[in-house]
């Protein structure tokens, strides 16, 4: 009885979250893992779930969630998945980070924080996705930004007013250390960054390059 | 310009794009029939395979939209002619029969009314006249589907204005027999929404009491008669108008007495249902949700929200969810609540980033001030907010510059001094490194604030300042020279956030302020991209206990988001929004 208890909490917590801003190709990497094939894609209104069956190990199976990225839904659906998700993968778009960074660091910060979150730990993926356009930036500058970004987040989000009901906006939650500057290595979580491409480098008809995605996925599942 | 439609059952949404110049009368047709072609044909797959089979299935759909398309067109060119053709045969035919058939007992009314249309000295005859009309007026309500009263009526007042018949031109006017009249009666029945509809606003009781019995030619058909009435109108004949009305009048009364016993029969009806929902699984209709979103509706009127903006919350959750499948053991009830939770929560959710904190950090980075600008009405505490905001700035180490450009009120400056001089006494120089932490800005009374907004700003960036705090005269949302000088300071200065201060207590209001305050910046930009109200400050927050709805509906018609909370007078009362909680005291019964 405690075993089925047990695997039925796990097995509960079989989804994978593709999270990311609106327009980081989430959507197109959803199609690609599942079919392989390229798809014109629209701004996602709503959640997309289907079953991702590992390549290399038959018997390993994870279900993938495509969350749509515009502000007004994606803390809605957030709510909804969140207690169901094993692990995360966090969508950037490498090529517009410069520009995006501060919107980026408020939505990682802001999922970061989210006590469920906070208490699954899932593991974390950050895909710096649209690698195949020249004006990409790599993973390891990524990571700095994102860093940097974030230690000034959790200062002024947790001097910001309290909220309405006496729960502090910044929660208990203190991301990492206070002393020392934000890490990523800090997080309860697993975190890893790997470079990917939706839309693959030989154009549309061609495969994508997401071999470490793929790698990752075959860990977690 | 754009048309969509929503499928619930599978979620799908149905997009129309078109030409707003080109007026395509089929646009509704064509989404109509696209969707139901759609669906029908790709139904399996939906079932069945769920997001793989989307992905995967190829929708070969061209083809059929094409042939779609072109049938709604062809269907709209061919409508066009024959309704007017059918327009003339009425039209003729009706003058025909009107013109043989005439009573005696009709002239007098219409002469009756033809004096006063043509405005004739006669004063005894309008004595007459009046008590004549008077009586007529009476029986007017009543006699709704009674002809025989209105003939002795008319019977009457032949015999009384008899007298002046040499005084009245001849009525060619037609006449209305009664006969005629009962039978266009049951056949008007099922054409009666159209006109009650369309000239109800047309109609004047003061005339039609008038004229008892209606015209039977300008009201045959249904587009043609709005036509119709401004065709008759041209040979100069006034009071065909009248008679027009007159027959809206009496049509509108007969509707009121059928409606009601069909709605005593949806009644029963209704029990069965919702029996039916509670188990099994069925799809929402309209009907289902209408009297559940009615009670939704009251109860958010109930607890302060815009009495708009409730109609339009609970007309997009019908919306959402006509047609949606519901799961078993869930009432319509419980379904539609879900929906307007999810809604309220949406709206109160901010859109874009609202940390204050960081931007001010940006503009510290590029050396120069960051400038937030307070507006609103009378009274709402303008000036408290701006002393509590300072003082939360300042707990973070930023230094502020108060800029008193309220010019207008008495004492306006002398508050914002005694804030500055107690702040200054909280947080003294020794503690932040020998800088003033927050300083005043002002010019004395009567000057115009725009210019001492600039005055500030530049003064800020020479001192070093980090945020400048602009404080403006409270202003009426009507009162268009303030509005403008209001629109002015805020176009000359380009501050970095514009806030608009509301109470909470604002009922109906916050709909008409925040819309003029809107327009009002819009219009007097020379800009091409206006700045407009960036963010709400919601204050007395702690004189309303659950009835928070002044929330939603300032979010509701800005989209967005609250900044602050302000919940009473002391330094610490501000709060930042915790959209779940409010949802919560608002749905709460």
């Amino acid at each position: 009885v405690i075993w089925r208890f047990v695997q039925g909490r796990r097995s509960s917590r079989k989804a994978v979250l593709l999270l990311g801003l609106c327009d980081a190709g989430k959507t197109l990497l959803f199609a690609r893992l599942l079919t392989g094939k390229y798809r014109d894609t629209q701004t996602s209104i709503t959640d997309s779930s289907a079953v991702y069956r590992v390549s290399s190990d038959k018997s390993a199976n994870v279900t993938l969630i495509d969350l749509p990225g515009h502000e007004s839904l994606r803390l809605q659906f957030l709510e909804r998945f969140k207690a169901a998700a094993r692990a995360i993968v966090f969508v950037v778009d490498s090529v517009a980070f410069q520009r995006e960074v501060k919107d980026v660091a408020e939505f990682l910060y802001q999922v970061l924080v989210d006590s469920t979150v906070l208490k699954n730990a899932p593991a974390l993926l950050i895909a710096c996705n649209k690698q195949d356009v020249t004006m990409a930036k790599s993973a390891k500058l990524i990571q700095q930004q994102l860093e940097k970004e974030l230690n000034t987040l959790r200062v002024t989000r947790s001097a910001a007013p309290t909220s309405l009901d006496g729960s502090a906006t910044g929660g208990p939650a203190q991301l990492g250390k206070k002393g020392k500057d934000f890490d990523f290595s800090q997080l309860p979580m697993k975190v890893e960054f790997v470079e990917c491409s939706a839309r693959g480098s030989k154009g549309e008809e061609g495969d994508a390059d997401f071999e470490g995605l793929e790698k990752w996925l075959a860990k977690i599942a | 310009t754009l048309k969509y439609k929503l499928d619930n059952q599978f979620e799908l949404v149905f997009v129309v794009g078109f030409q707003k110049i080109l007026t395509l009368t089929y646009v509704d047709k064509l989404i109509d029939d696209v969707h139901k072609e759609f669906r029908d044909k790709y139904r399996n797959e939906f079932q069945q395979k769920g997001t793989l089979g989307l992905l995967n299935g190829t929708f070969d759909f061209k083809d059929d939209f094409m042939r779609l398309l072109r049938d709604a067109e062809e269907s709209s060119k061919v409508r066009a002619p024959t309704v007017m053709k059918t327009f003339e045969q009425s039209l003729k035919s009706q003058k025909t029969v009107k013109c043989m058939i005439e009573t005696r007992g009709e002239k007098p009314k219409e002469k009756v009314k033809n004096k006063k249309n043509k405005g004739s000295k006669k004063e005894g005859t309008e004595a007459v006249a009046v008590p004549g009309k008077a009586s007529a007026g009476d029986k007017q309500p009543s006699a709704a589907g009674d002809r025989e009263e209105l003939t002795k009526d008319e019977i009457l007042q032949k015999n009384r204005e008899e007298f002046f018949k040499r005084h009245m031109k001849a009525g060619e006017k037609s006449s209305k027999s009664p006969k005629p009249d009962a039978q266009k009666e049951k056949g008007k029945k099922p054409r009666v929404w159209d006109l009650g509809n369309s000239n109800a606003k047309v109609l004047d009781y003061s005339n039609s009491a008038t004229n008892g019995s209606a015209e039977a030619c300008p009201v045959e058909e249904f587009d043609p008669d709005i036509a119709l009435g401004d065709r008759n109108r041209e040979p100069g004949r006034l009071y065909d108008l009248e008679y027009e009305s007159d027959d809206e009048a009496e049509e509108e009364k007969v509707i009121q007495n059928p409606s009601k016993p069909s709605a005593k029969k949806g009644g029963l009806g209704g029990m069965f249902g919702m029996l039916k929902g509670l188990v099994g699984s069925k799809s929402l209709t309209r009907e289902d949700m209408d009297p559940v979103l009615e009670k939704m509706k009251d109860h958010l009127i109930a607890k302060n929200v815009a009495a708009e903006i409730a109609v339009q919350l609970c007309e997009s959750v019908a919306k959402k969810l006509e047609g949606k499948v519901m799961g078993t053991f869930t009432t319509v009830t419980s379904t539609v609540k879900q929906a307007l939770q999810e809604a309220l929560v949406q709206i109160l959710q901010p859109q874009r980033r609202v940390d204050v904190l960081r931007d001010v950090m940006d503009a510290q980075r590029h050396r120069r001030p960051y400038v937030v600008t307070f507006c609103g009405v009378n009274g709402v505490g303008k000036s408290t907010n701006l002393a509590k905001i300072s003082f939360w700035l300042i707990e973070n180490g930023f230094s502020v510059l108060i800029a008193a450009c309220d010019t207008f009120r008495a004492g306006a400056v002398e508050q914002l001094r005694t804030h500055t001089r107690r702040l200054n006494a909280l947080h003294p120089p020794e503690s932040h490194g020998g800088r003033t932490m927050v300083q005043l800005y002002e010019k004395g009374y009567g000057k115009d604030a725009a210019g001492i907004a600039m005055e500030a700003i530049s003064y800020a960036r020479n001192q070093g300042f980090d945020v400048v705090l602009v404080d403006t005269a409270g202003r009426m949302q009507d009162n268009a020279p303030l509005m403008t000088a209001l629109a002015k300071l805020i176009a000359v200065n380009a501050p970095d956030l514009v806030l608009f201060v509301g109470e909470a207590l604002v009922g109906n209001e916050a709909v008409d302020q925040l819309v003029k305050f809107n327009k009002a910046l819009a219009d007097h930009s020379m800009a091409q991209t206006p700045r407009l109200i960036d963010g709400i400050v919601l204050t007395k927050f702690d004189t309303i206990d659950d009835k928070v709805g002044a929330a939603i509906s300032m979010t509701y018609i800005t989209s967005k988001p609250i900044v602050f909370v302000g919940t009473g007078q002391t330094y610490c009362d501000l709060r930042s929004l915790n959209a779940k909680a409010v949802v919560a005291a608002l749905m709460k019964a």
